[in-house]
This record gives C-alpha cells, structure tokens and sequence, in this order.
C-alpha cells in the first residue's frame, strides 16, 4: 500500500508542478484535472470512499468544467504573446523557498501519534424493517457512516452550505452579468 | 508512516500553490492554484481523519469542496467582469486603483 501512496504522491506533484509551470491555461487546466483525479485515488487509499467519489463528481466533473468554461470566455491570443509570470516571481519563489525550507522542517520532525484516549464514536441510526431483510445494508460501509454523520451530528452546517452556495451562484451570475 | 507522507505532500502542494498565486499573471492559472491550496488542505482533513480513525475530517473534506465550489462559481464571475472591463484576463491590467 505504501508503494501505491508514494506513486500517487509523486504524480499529485508532477502534475502540481505542471498547473503552476505551463503557459497556457488550458494545459494547466487539465494537469489540475489529473492533480485531482490522482487525488481522489489518494483519498481511497486512506480508507475515504464517499470523499473521494465526492472529488470525482464535483471537483473533477463539475469545478474543472467552469474553469475551462472560463478559459473559453477569455482570449488567448495575449498569453501567445507576453511572459506569463510577473516581476515579483523571483521574489515570490524566495519566499516560498524559505517558507518550504523553515515548515517543511518543521513538518518533517514532527511526531503525529493517535490520541490515546478513543474518540466518540459517531452514533449509527437504528435499523429500519427494510435493511433487517436485506442483509448487504447492515454492512458499515464508510458511504453509509459519513451520511449518517452528515445529517445527524452536521446537519446545520449542512444546511447553512446550501445556503452559501445558493448566494455564491447569485454572486456569480450577477458579477458575469452586470453592465459595466 | 503514512500520516507522515500525507502531511509532506499536503505541504508541497501547498508551497505550489502559494508560488502559483504569487507569481502567475493569468487570473485563470491564479484560481487554479487556489484549487491547489484547496487540495492540500483536503489532503490533511482526510490522513488525519484516517489517523484518528473518525469521519470528522472527512465531513470537513465534504465543507471544503462546498466551499470551493463556491470560490470557483465567485472567481468565474469576477475573471468575467474583469475580462469585460479590461479586455484582457491579465491581472496587471486591473490597476485603476494604483496611485
């Protein structure tokens, strides 16, 4: 398994590299798309079934959709022409060498061990009659615990999500529309 | 061990996307380097909720994308209106502000 993370890891960052290295935006769209699509593979591998095909839906399907939407809107005929990076990009890339340097160290020899005292585990909801006759819904499936976690114990943020994303797509399709 | 190499790729994505940010001048590679910083805050949600063996992080990872599809659906909006004013989706073109 070990083998597997440290291959995934290797390409999430090839391909991190490559969104925040290649000139036009479409190439940096599609490496993210990769970056996320290995993502999800890497959330499997840590045991988050329902997290990594809520990647696969939403980040991979949907999100990476608009940006190229948004690729689509602008033009391209600049990016031909000028440098794409800045004048502070040195600058910035010192910055980020000394912070990579300091935290990564930092990280490096820092000990993660598991609580010693157990967590509460997250209450299961009882069996209806339906899943008592078919026996493969009492399997404690990671899909199954997340749900019952989300709308038991987070059902307000969940709630108040909606909300924001209601106001997002407002704030969006106001901001693309207005005349200016 | 595997926590540990979840935290150093969480890290570098992070360094990447912090670089990207910096030192891009297409708004469109900007937002997708905040993906990126996205991503490795994900990455930590998940290997610690792994860790300590709950679902916590994990509906954390849940709120996070909610939230970024969010800052997609708003950074779209703005990459738009900037485009409409400026023609152009340099960020260097939009310095009406500049003293």
């Amino acid at each position: 398994m070990i083998v597997f993370v440290v291959l995934v890891s290797v390409l999430i960052v090839f391909f991190s590299i490559m969104v925040v290295s290649l000139k036009h935006p479409i190439s940096s769209a599609v490496s993210l798309l990769i970056a996320f699509l290995l993502l999800a593979i890497f959330y499997l591998l840590y045991g988050a079934e329902f997290v990594a095909a809520v990647q696969v839906l939403i980040y991979a399907g949907g999100i990476m959709v608009l940006y190229l939407m948004g690729v689509m809107f602008t033009d391209s005929e600049w990016i031909k022409i000028t440098r794409q990076t800045h004048l502070q990009a040195w600058l910035a890339l010192f910055l980020v060498l000394v912070f990579f340097g300091y935290f990564g160290h930092k990280l490096y020899h820092s000990q993660y061990p598991a609580p010693a005292v157990k967590r509460t585990e997250i209450s299961i909801a009882k069996k209806s009659e339906t899943e008592k006759k078919l026996p493969y819904l009492q399997r404690e499936t990671n899909p199954r615990s997340v749900s019952v976690a989300l709308f038991k114990d987070y059902i307000y943020p969940f709630e108040i999500a909606s909300v924001l994303l209601t106001v997002a797509v407002v704030g969006g399709v106001f901001l693309a529309k207005k005349e200016v | 061990m595997a926590i540990k190499f979840a935290v150093i790729l969480g890290f570098l994505l992070f360094t990447l996307g912090f670089f990207g940010l910096l030192a891009r001048r297409n708004m469109i590679t900007i937002l997708l380097s905040l993906e990126l910083l996205f991503a490795a805050a994900g990455i930590n949600f998940v290997a610690f909720s792994n860790l300590h063996q709950n679902f916590e992080g994990q509906i954390f990872t849940i709120f996070l994308i909610v939230v970024a599809a969010g800052e997609a659906a708003i950074g779209i909006g703005l990459l738009i209106a900037l485009f409409k004013v400026k023609k152009s989706a340099n960020v260097d073109s939009a310095n009406s502000l500049r003293g």
